[in-house]
This record gives C-alpha cells, sequence and structure tokens, in this order.
C-alpha cells in the first residue's frame, strides 16, 4: 500500500455512513418541499421519517457484513452510534415545541454527524478518519448554535468552534508528520513500521495525533468546551453529543492506538494514562460544585470519558483479553447518557428548568420520567440497583488492574467515590419528599410521546441490570485473526 | 430456601412499593413481620450439612462473558448471621407496629434485610459486592428522612451523607480488591479463589471492610449516624450493617486470602484493640444515651477484629460468636435507646433524669439486664464472644507472634474492666437514685416488651447453650 495514494473505499465501512448520510439528504429535502404553512408536527415526521429510516438502513447493512465475520470490523461501536441516533431521532418529538429550532436542518445535521462517527470507527487510514472527525464535529458544531436567535447557543458554539479547529490542526499536523516520517498512512502499515522507529520525532507525531483526538472525547485539557455546550444547547442536542461524539472518538481511538500505533505505545500510553486520571478527577470535582440536572451530566460526563481512555494502553500492554472493554464501557454509557439527558429534556419542558430544586422528588411525582432518570444516573454510577453499571465499571477496573499502572487503578477507585458523591446526590433528590407546587401538569402529546422513548430507555438499562451477559456478548469483539 | 427467604423480602417491598395506601401505618409493620417470618422459617429450615460445605446450595450461570455466577449458599459462618438479620427485622417491624409507620420505611427496612442475607450467602465476589452495595442507598433514606433532624434541621441529612461517603470509598477499594482476585484466580467464586496470594488485593479488600466494621480510626461516621439515626435505622445499622463488614473480613480476607491475610494480622490485631480502649474512653464521657451505645459497639468489633486476627479455629469460632451475639445485645440496648428517645424526646443521660427504677421499673430492668449483657456476664450470649477472643488470642495460630497476641489480651482484658465502668455508669446516672419524675414517663407498651422479650430469649439461650453455635462447626477455619 506504501506506493500508492489510492486509498480504497471499503464499503462495510462506508455502506452503513452512506445509509444514514442520504437519511439526512432526503429529511433536508423533505422539509425544504414541504409547504410553509403545514404544522411542526407534520415538519417533524417529515424530515424524521426519512432520518429514522436512513439509520434502520445502515443498521440492517451492518447486519449483513457481520455475517462475513469481518476480523477488523468497527461493527459493535457502529451499532451503539446508530441506536444512539435513533433515540435522539425519536426523542427529538420534544423539539416540535421548541419554535426557534429548524427541524429539518436538525435531522440533516444530525445524520451528517452520526455517518462522520460511523466513518471515524470504520477508519483504517488517517485521511479517512480526518474526513471522519471533520463531518461529525463540524455539524455537531451547528447543532449547538442551531436555535434561532438564543445568543447564547450562538456563544457556545462559537467557543465550541474554536477549540475543535484547534485540535483538529493538531491532529492533521501530527499525522503529516507521521505520513512524512513513514510515508504511510494506513494503520496496519504504520503498526510494522513504527515497531522498530526510534526517532524521538515519531513520538511527538503519534502525540499531536492523539491529542487531537482527545478535545473530541472531552478530555482535559480540551474540556472546558463540554459544560458551556452541553447547557447551551437544548438537552435533546446535548443527548447526542455527549454520546455518539464519545463513542465515535473511542471507537477510533481503539482502532489508531492499538492497530495504526500500537508499537508506539510507549510514547502515547504515559500520556493517555496522565490525561484520564486527570480528566475523571478534574470532571468529579467539577460536578460536585454543580446543583443542575443538565451540569451535573455534563461534568459527569468529562469524568466518564477519563473511565473511556484508561482501557486503552492495557489493551496493547497486554494480551487481547481486553480488546472488548472500551466498547462494552462506552456502549452502556451511551445509553444511560441518552436516557437521562432526553429525561432532562422533558424535565426542562415540565417545569421550565433542571435545577436540583425543580427536580425535587421527580420520581415520585412524574414516575415515568423520575425513575429512568435515577435509573440511568445510577448506571452512571456503576451503583446497585444499577448492576450493569456495576458490570462496566467492573470491566473497565480490568485491564488496569492487569496491566497497571496501579496508580491509576487506585486514582480510579478515588473517582468512582468522588462520582458515586454526586450521582446519589441527584438520586436523592429526586425521591426526597416532593414540596406539593410540583405537582406534574397536564403534558402535551409529544412529551408524552418523549416520555415513552424515556421509559423504553430505562426498561432497557433495568432489563440489562437483570441480564447483563447477552449484551456483554454481543459486544465482545471477536478476533480471528491479527 | 434461601431464594424463597431473599424472595419474602423482595415481594414484602415491591407490594408495600406499589401500593402505600393498601398497606398505611399498622398495615405495613404487619406485612414486615410477615416477612421476615417467611423468611426466619426458611432460613430456619436449612439442614445444618457438613461443616466447610455449603448448605441449601444454588448455582446458576448469571453474567456468562465474566464467569459470574449467581451462587449462593450458607455454611457454619454465614448460616447463624443470615438468621440473625431476619430475628433483628423481625423485631424492627414489630417495633413499627405503630399507626404513624410509613409505609416506605418498611419498604426499605425490607430492601436492606433482603440485601444483607444476600451478602451472607453470595459465594460469587460480584454477588457479593452487588449485595453489599444494594443496602447502602436503602440506609442512607432511612438515615436521612425519618432520623433526628437535630436544633439545625439537617443534622440526620449530614450524618447519612457522611456514613455513605466512608462506605462508598470502602466499596471502591474494595471493588479494586476484588477486579485482583478474579483476574488472579481466573474465578469469582469465592470457594475456587482460596489461596490466592496477592498482598495488595488483600489489603484493599481488608481496608474496604474496615470501614464498614468499623475499625479505629475509620470508626467517625458510626456515632454520628448512629446517633441520629430512628430507632430501626441503629438497630439495622448496628445489628447487621457491621456484621457485613465482620463476615467480608472472616469470608473474603481470613478464609479466602489466608497466605497474604497473615502479613496484616498484625496490624489488625493492634487496630482492634486500640478500637476497644478507645471506644471504652469514650463511652465514659459520653452524655447521650444512642452515641455511648455507638461507641460501644466500636469495643465490641474491636474484641471480633482481634479474635480474627488470631486466624485461628477458635479465633473464627468467636468472631462468628460475637457478632451473633453483639447484633442481639447491642440491637437490644438501640431498641431500649430508642424507646426513651421516642418518648422522652431526647437520649441525653442529663435531660433524661434520675430513677428509672422508681418511674419506669420494667424498662429500667430490661436496660440493666441489656447493660449486663454488653458488659459480658457469664450465662448470656456476650460472655462467650469475649471470653472466646481472650482464648484465641492466647494462643494465636502460629501466624500472630505469641508475645504480641498475649500483651492484646491482657489489653483487651482492660477494656471488658472499662466496659464495667461505663455500664455502671450510665446504670447509676439514669436508674438509680431519687427518681426526677417526668409528665411523659409510661413504662413499656406491648410491642416493646415483646421485642424485649423476643430479642433477650436468645441472648439468655445462646449464654446457656454456647453449643448452638459451637456445634455448627467444629471445623470452623480457614481450611475447608
Amino acid at each position: 500500500m506504501k506506493a500508492g495514494w489510492v486509498i480504497p473505499i471499503d464499503w462495510t465501512t462506508f455502506g452503513p455512513a452512506t445509509f444514514v448520510a442520504s437519511g439526512a439528504l432526503l429529511a433536508l429535502g423533505a422539509d425544504l418541499i414541504i409547504p410553509h404553512r403545514s404544522g411542526r408536527t407534520v415538519r417533524w415526521l417529515a424530515s424524521g421519517i426519512p432520518s429514522a429510516a436512513g439509520i434502520g438502513g445502515a443498521l440492517v447493512a451492518l447486519h449483513r457484513t457481520r455475517v462475513g465475520g469481518d476480523v477488523w470490523t468497527a461493527h459493535g461501536f457502529s451499532v451503539v452510534i446508530l441506536a444512539v441516533a435513533a433515540l435522539v431521532v425519536v426523542g427529538s418529538v420534544l423539539l416540535i415545541g421548541e419554535n426557534a429550532m429548524p427541524l429539518g436542518e436538525f435531522q440533516f445535521l444530525l445524520g451528517s454527524s452520526a455517518a462522520g462517527g460511523l466513518v471515524m470507527v470504520g477508519a483504517s487510514d488517517l485521511v479517512t478518519l480526518v474526513v471522519g472527525i471533520e463531518l461529525l464535529a463540524l455539524p455537531s458544531i451547528a447543532l449547538v448554535g442551531l436555535r434561532r436567535g438564543d445568543r447564547r447557543a450562538i456563544s457556545t458554539a462559537w467557543t465550541f468552534f474554536l477549540t475543535s479547529v484547534v485540535s483538529s490542526a493538531i491532529a492533521v499536523m501530527g499525522i503529516a508528520l507521521i505520513y512524512g516520517l513513514t510515508g504511510t498512512l494506513s494503520y496496519s502499515d504504520l503498526h510494522t513500521d513504527l515497531a522498530n522507529d526510534p526517532r524521538p520525532a515519531v513520538a511527538v507525531a503519534v502525540v499531536l495525533t492523539v491529542i487531537g483526538l482527545l478535545f473530541k472525547i472531552g478530555s482535559v485539557p480540551f474540556h472546558t468546551w463540554v459544560p458551556d455546550a452541553y447547557r447551551g444547547a437544548s438537552p435533546v442536542v446535548t443527548a447526542f453529543l455527549s454520546s455518539v461524539s464519545k463513542v465515535a472518538t473511542l471507537g477510533a481511538l481503539v482502532w489508531l492506538l492499538v492497530i495504526g500505533l500500537g508499537s508506539a505505545e510507549s510514547s502515547w500510553w504515559p500520556a493517555v494514562a496522565f490525561v484520564a486520571a486527570v480528566t475523571m478527577t478534574l470532571g468529579n470535582v467539577g460536578a460536585l460544585r454543580q446543583y443542575d440536572g443538565v451540569a451535573v451530566l455534563a461534568w459527569s460526563s468529562i469524568a466518564q470519558a477519563g473511565f473511556l481512555l484508561v482501557p486503552l494502553g492495557p489493551i496493547v500492554a497486554g494480551d487481547w483479553r481486553f480488546f472488548s472493554a472500551p466498547l462494552q464501557y462506552v456502549a452502556v454509557y451511551a445509553l444511560a447518557n441518552v436516557v437521562g439527558f432526553l429525561a432532562l429534556a422533558v424535565v426542562l419542558k415540565v417545569r421550565g428548568s433542571t435545577t436540583y430544586g425543580d427536580l425535587e422528588g421527580l420520581a415520585r411525582t412524574d414516575p415515568w420520567v423520575g425513575l429512568p432518570l435515577a435509573f440511568a444516573v445510577l448506571t452512571l454510577a456503576g451503583f446497585p440497583p444499577a448492576i450493569v453499571g456495576l458490570v462496566t465499571k467492573y470491566i473497565v477496573f480490568q485491564p488496569v488492574v492487569s496491566e497497571g499502572p496501579m496508580w491509576l487503578a487506585i486514582v480510579m477507585a478515588i473517582n468512582v467515590m468522588l462520582g458515586l458523591a454526586y450521582y446519589l446526590r441527584l438520586v436523592a433528590v429526586l425521591f426526597v419528599a416532593a414540596p406539593s407546587a410540583h405537582r406534574s401538569i397536564d403534558a402535551p402529546l409529544a412529551v408524552r410521546f418523549a416520555t415513552i422513548v424515556v421509559v423504553v430507555g430505562g426498561l432497557a438499562l433495568a432489563a440489562l441490570s437483570l441480564w447483563p451477559g447477552p449484551l456483554l456478548d454481543d459486544l465482545t469483539v471477536h478476533l480471528t485473526g491479527s | 430456601m434461601i431464594a424463597a427467604s431473599l424472595g419474602a423480602f423482595g415481594i414484602a417491598a415491591v407490594l408495600l412499593w406499589i401500593a402505600p395506601r393498601a398497606f398505611a401505618g399498622r398495615r405495613a409493620a404487619e406485612l414486615g413481620v410477615i416477612a421476615s417470618l417467611v423468611s426466619l422459617v426458611e432460613l430456619a429450615r436449612i439442614p445444618t450439612g457438613r461443616p466447610g460445605a455449603l448448605w441449601a446450595e444454588v448455582d446458576h450461570s448469571w453474567i456468562a462473558p465474566l464467569a459470574v455466577r449467581f451462587h449462593v449458599g450458607v455454611d457454619e459462618v454465614s448460616w447463624p448471621l443470615a438468621l440473625l438479620t431476619a430475628i433483628l427485622t423481625l423485631a424492627c417491624c414489630v417495633w413499627l407496629w405503630q399507626s404513624e409507620t410509613s409505609p416506605g420505611l418498611v419498604a426499605l427496612v425490607m430492601v436492606i434485610a433482603a440485601a444483607s442475607i444476600g451478602v451472607f450467602v453470595a459465594q460469587d465476589l460480584l454477588l457479593f459486592f452487588i449485595f453489599f452495595e444494594l443496602a447502602l442507598i436503602p440506609m442512607w433514606f432511612v438515615v436521612a428522612r425519618w432520623g433526628d433532624p437535630g436544633l439545625s434541621g439537617d443534622q440526620a441529612r449530614r450524618a447519612a451523607t457522611k456514613f455513605l461517603l466512608f462506605t462508598v470509598t470502602g466499596s471502591a477499594l474494595l471493588l479494586v480488591g476484588i477486579v485482583i482476585v478474579g483476574l488472579q484466580a481466573r474465578s469469582l467464586q469465592i470457594g475456587d479463589v482460596r489461596g490466592t496470594q496477592s498482598l495488595a488485593a488483600a489489603i484493599l479488600i481488608a481496608l474496604g471492610l474496615a470501614v464498614k466494621v468499623p475499625l479505629v480510626p475509620l470508626h467517625t461516621w458510626l456515632p454520628d449516624a448512629h446517633s441520629k439515626a430512628p430507632t430501626v435505622g441503629s438497630v439495622l445499622l448496628a445489628g447487621i450493617f457491621l456484621k457485613l463488614g465482620t463476615y467480608g473480613l472472616i469470608r473474603l480476607n481470613v478464609q479466602m486470602l489466608p497466605a497474604s491475610t497473615h502479613r496484616l494480622v498484625p496490624w489488625l490485631a493492634v487496630v482492634g484493640v486500640v478500637g476497644i480502649i478507645w471506644a471504652g474512653l469514650a463511652c465514659l464521657a459520653q452524655d447521650d444515651l444512642k452515641r455511648l451505645v455507638a461507641y460501644s459497639s466500636i469495643g465490641h468489633m474491636g474484641f471480633v477484629a482481634l479474635a480474627l486476627a488470631t486466624m485461628s479455629r477458635t479465633g473464627v469460632l468467636a468472631a462468628v460468636f460475637g457478632s451473633v451475639a453483639h447484633g442481639l445485645i447491642t440491637g437490644l440496648l438501640f431498641f431500649l435507646a430508642g424507646s426513651l428517645k421516642e418518648r422522652y424526646g431526647t437520649s441525653s443521660l442529663n435531660d433524661l433524669g434520675r430513677g428509672l427504677y422508681g418511674r419506669t421499673p420494667w424498662r429500667a430492668v430490661a436496660i440493666l439486664v441489656t447493660g449486663l449483657a454488653t458488659i459480658g456476664l457469664p450465662g448470656l450470649a456476650g460472655f462467650w464472644g469475649e471470653f472466646l477472643t481472650l482464648r484465641a488470642a492466647y494462643e494465636p495460630a502460629s501466624l500472630l507472634p505469641q508475645r504480641l497476641s498475649v500483651s492484646l489480651m491482657v489489653v483487651a482484658t482492660v477494656g471488658i474492666v472499662l466496659a464495667t465502668a461505663y455500664v455502671v455508669r450510665f446504670a447509676r446516672l439514669l436508674l438509680q437514685g431519687v427518681p426526677t419524675r417526668l409528665d411523659l414517663d409510661r413504662d413499656l407498651v406491648r410491642r416493646e416488651g415483646i421485642v424485649i422479650i423476643g430479642l433477650l430469649i436468645p441472648i439468655v439461650a445462646l449464654g446457656l447453650f454456647p453449643t448452638l453455635i459451637t456445634a455448627l462447626g467444629p471445623q470452623i477455619g480457614y481450611a475447608p
């Protein structure tokens, strides 16, 4: 492959992404041809159905490729991205009530971004990776600033844009250096080329590339955009951002670091381990000071990013036993996060705010929203009865404990405790005796529909807590050759 | 049978949760009593088998990719503790037989009981951990919501949060320890793991459990939580929660990781004895009766830690006996202290006034008898726990230096003297003297009497017939 510039298009990678992107384009087109007079519900249906169809088509396409038993498929990560995107597309019913939010554009941007995520996790060379990153990031930025006339949304989108551009520039710089040093862009060639390359420039190039990706996952020192963007955007958008961009970035990181740069592990793992430790600690400490549901989940998602990064080094250092750990952890995280943010989106509609004062007693007055929210928070905390969260915490501890460093395992343990401090506080708020002023009002149809989505998500988490086995089995990456 | 005893609590909790109106006040407590009785009978029905083997074992595949199994069973160590849990839960439900009882409180008590029995019967490390954690949030609510808010209004909440944060810190360390064990032994079944030599795992697990026991200096959550908790909360905390810690130390450290626990036992023994003395001195200075009983718990747990640290057969036997006896006696003391607090609104010895003999004779006698049981009066259950501990410390297994062990034994004996001193002190302050009659004076009501007699029976029975426990396991020890 070194000889040519030609990068073959691998349809097992691009097939699903194409479906999703086509669905997104159709959604935009449908929104254009719909007459101006028609109501927002019709508009939502007109743009949502093509979007959902695209996601469905992608799932079917993925399922077909799976039958072949391909080795390097990013199957699991893609399924998680699509599942999250589907939940958000259905949950976007809440946006019908938000007149400032253009629905067609929303579906288009969401679809494009999801397609970018699919490309990222399927990439097996650095150019495809960069294309995927940009395809994911640029629509996300637009999503954040999409609400018409919302100055705060625009300013957060602007911050998001600047940090995104800077980190992309760093990553591209690193990739250029790698190409200059090795003359190849494909992961498998890099693996062999970097194995015997002691040049310090290689380390610099690798670290620069990794830094660019760390931004997308929301880790230190690029975490500052996260709370801003998550709180500035609609919670429906936040549900998408906080899950899909993390799943996609992690998927990309697993393939890039473990396969592409696996032989240069000694140059990136100390940096990544350090960043992971600082990220989880800063995220948790930040969350401890928040008294607003959305803000807590936003900061907690920074902390979770730290946990996501932790297994990467041990995968390379150890045998391949732990290869599935990042996927299994991020899948459960993404589901819980989406359920949490969608529930908060419903609360925002019904009660007008998600501060702790307004969340008090939610599980008693509105159990259909409050209980799934509580369960999602417990899953993020990894605390029974949300056993699935505890099990994935166990899974993410395993690699570090096995391969070290031990200090990282201790930092993780301390962070589990820090996390519990605010997650359990939120759960306690949801269950305290509610002041009578907070009777739930009659909700419009859209909110009820969204509530159903939340309930289904909550039930899924509960079912997974009773039988985590099948999910973990499905998300086990089978490496039939390497 | 184990599944039925867990299920009884589970069904009761669900019924109370979904239909709180149908089970208001006394009805909730009655449902709790039925569930506890079913559970107690199911546990008592378990035929005692060969020591060292599992009785009433149930083993199902659960989370196959991680080799986690739903594996439960009891043996000579866990069976008495599971029974203790059912008995104390039954007592709590009888105690709650009042018109103002909230169904929510009974439901939480059910969850706590089920989770605690789950810990005692779990034979899979992850299952153990899940049950270990499951009881925490309910306990937080019991203390925070039904506790004594104090003068500033949020003291119960603060105490509950302090308890929760201490415990989850311990749990996080415990989880890391379990991960290490699981990776090294390539199995999560407690029975398979025996013999793994990881010092790090033993330290982490012991630290995590020490918070729960609690061992000095990790005990600071306990007096606050106990003194602010409602009566049943204190009883469950002292009677059951602390046992989760001691049981964990027996099962996971002494029995599962003996090789690496050897290197910890001198520390464990010293910390335990420091706890005995520290708690004894602290008790002498307490004015609040519930705080006093809370500190006395730390002392008793110190004895159990010393017994464990000998790592001998007698030591493990002493630890089990001490745990059961402490659960019954301290549980009863908290019921009595709680009855005073519920009646007079305070548990301060100063405010309660003197001369309880003259004012409420039955209550006074009950307090005296339980106080004597706390000291370890021969003929009552407390005696055997302490006696066996001192015996074990005199003849430790070769792992604990004998000179250290015997010195510690002597110091621990001083702890018994201190215990006598503080019991005599509160007997003098509260029971004797010229009666200061208060308007609220009223002797024991029926439900209080039932609970007191119900708990005194096993205390006396175990005191007179220690073989009830000792006969279970002549083989109690770490070599199955």
